[in-house]
């Protein structure tokens, strides 16, 4: 699909979200020593210190915990993409972790907290390394 | 702490709309310097330290060496994204001097985005001229998300669906600041009040924030100069004592991508316990108030965590007139604030919370003992001050 924020700026790949952005999956890093979940990424776990993290793979579906409709121009590359959507999902599995993305397929009026979402991904090569970015976006389920 | 301390003098540069400066923001900088210097009586010569906020441009250095400063004792910065620091540098301040590592300090922020980087535009912490972004902003950046309007937006849009709060309540911060703003000569809203037409017509910027849900970007700098309470009652304009401040940061407070718990929050739920309880007086003993507006919508999130009013009766209480001056149970904003003064990154703030002591506000709350000024919200860690009478 066409990207939603077609030429705007794109994730830089790191060890930390290379899963998160890449696999397809709605993957949040997992500490291995006590299984806290991190997002965003953090170089230690806050919850016992340990350096080690997996990935925790999770249904991409959940409920928009909040949002904006964003209509004023802050940079040239954005303002032919007004007005544009900004959901914050909190996901079904991990109430919790909330992941900040667009919400596609759908009207800037109809967005509202609780509406249930589902994860799609749009694809788009990466500019610096050339590995195939996955971001995760969201559409009414 | 308790009335160890002191402010002693305000003083600002003439404010100016984004690009309206004639001078540098290092000569604004030192004007308003100057002028907090001159308002307590005192000579430069006696100024022993500098602290700021978020301010690498004017320096310590730079500054020493223009304003000839012989001997500087104490420095300090706070750390933070912003405005939060607004408080916690007069804080800072306050425990340098009761600490005796300085005699008189000079608190101020000095801030002209017309020849910076603007902080409503994209760019800022990042290079907008890449294709990507790293850390954190990794997941926020490439959704859109990059403005302090827009990330505001979805902080206060959770609040308001959780307490019921409207663009009723919205409106009265804004209301109130331009108000308050007709008032005052140095303001720059002066001559341009706005009704609720012009609040319900002005454009969307990110929902629910219209244009005069946001603060400005202007030119200026503001500044305060801070001793001991004995040195300072013997100064020109007498003693305006710190009762009390604070500083607060929850566990994982502020973490980026709204993942932090609890979600939303201003930052100042454990910074009214502490300045309460370190002042002895409670929310109800405060008259007057002076709230840094980024946005409205965390103006009223910070109102109810120093403890004024539970979040969920916000919108009865904001919407029956209570942060209007004169006849409002807690007037806010009285020079205008940030919206209708200028946006000094919040420290005309300080020097309103001053006056108002002494007195001397365009929109005077007739004897008033206390006065609060609370610093940046959304941002961590939160900050705050109280100002007494001597």
């Amino acid at each position: 699909m066409t990207r939603y924020l077609d030429g705007w700026m794109l994730p830089a790949l790191d060890e930390a979200n290379r899963e998160f952005f890449t696999s397809g999956k709605i993957v949040v890093r997992e500490c291995r020593g006590c299984q806290t979940i991190q997002h965003p990424p953090e170089d230690l776990c806050y919850r016992c210190g340990g350096y080690e993290f997996g990935g925790r793979e999770v249904a991409g579906t959940g409920t928009i915990y909040s949002h904006t409709v964003i209509r004023h121009p802050v940079h040239p590359k954005l303002s032919e993409r007004l007005p544009y959507t900004v959901v914050l999902v909190s996901l079904d599995e991990l109430p919790d972790v909330r992941i900040t993305g667009n919400l596609l397929e759908a009207a800037p009026e109809d967005v509202r907290v609780g509406l249930a979402v589902r994860a799609v991904w749009e694809e788009i090569p990466d500019p610096e390394t050339g590995d195939v970015l996955r971001l995760p976006q969201w559409v009414p389920a | 702490m308790q009335r160890r301390t002191a402010v002693a003098g305000v003083g600002e540069s003439e404010f100016f709309k984004r690009g309206g400066a004639s001078e540098t923001e290092f000569q604004l900088a030192c004007k308003a310097i100057r002028r907090a210097v001159e308002d307590a009586g005192l000579k430069l010569s006696d100024v022993d330290g500098i602290v700021s906020y978020m301010d690498a441009r004017n320096n310590p250095v730079r500054l020493s060496a223009a304003l000839g400063l012989s001997r500087i004792e104490f420095t300090g910065q706070t750390f933070g994204g912003g405005g939060n620091g607004a408080a916690s540098a007069v804080m800072i301040a306050d425990a340098a001097i009761s600490a005796g590592y300085a005699e008189t300090i000079v608190v101020f922020r000095a801030l002209a985005q017309g020849q910076f980087g603007r902080f409503g535009q994209a760019g800022f912490g990042y290079s907008a001229g890449r294709n990507v972004v790293p850390g954190p902003q990794a997941f926020t950046v490439p959704y859109g998300l990059v403005t302090a309007a827009q990330i505001n937006a979805v902080q206060t849009v959770r609040f308001m669906h959780e307490h019921a709060v409207t663009q009723d309540s919205l409106f009265e911060v804004a209301f109130v600041a331009y108000d308050n703003a007709q008032r005052n000569p140095r303001a720059l809203r002066r001559g341009s009040p706005i009704t609720r037409e012009d609040y319900d017509e002005s454009r969307w910027i990110a929902e629910p924030f219209h244009l005069f849900d946001c603060c400005p970007e202007n030119d200026g700098a503001s500044a305060i100069v801070v001793t001991t309470v004995e040195r300072a009652r013997d100064l020109a304009k007498g003693a305006v004592p710190i009762l009390a401040a604070a500083q607060g940061l929850e566990h994982r407070g502020g973490v980026d991508g709204f993942n932090e718990a609890p979600f939303p929050t201003a930052h100042f739920r454990h910074v009214g316990e502490s300045l309460w309880s370190r002042a002895g007086v409670s929310p109800k003993d405060v008259p007057v108030a002076q709230f840094y507006e980024n946005f409205t919508g965390p103006v009223l999130m910070a109102i109810s965590e120093m403890g004024f009013c539970p979040p969920d009766d916000l919108e009865k209480w904001v919407t029956a007139g209570s942060l209007r001056w004169p006849n409002g149970e807690l007037p806010i904003n009285t020079s205008g604030g940030n919206l209708g003064e200028a946006y000094i990154h919040g420290f005309g703030l300080v020097n309103e919370a001053v006056r108002q002591i002494r007195g001397e506000s365009t929109s005077q709350v007739e004897g008033a003992e206390l006065s609060l000024m609370v610093a940046g919200p959304g941002y961590a860690p939160g900050s705050a001050v109280l100002f007494c009478r001597d």
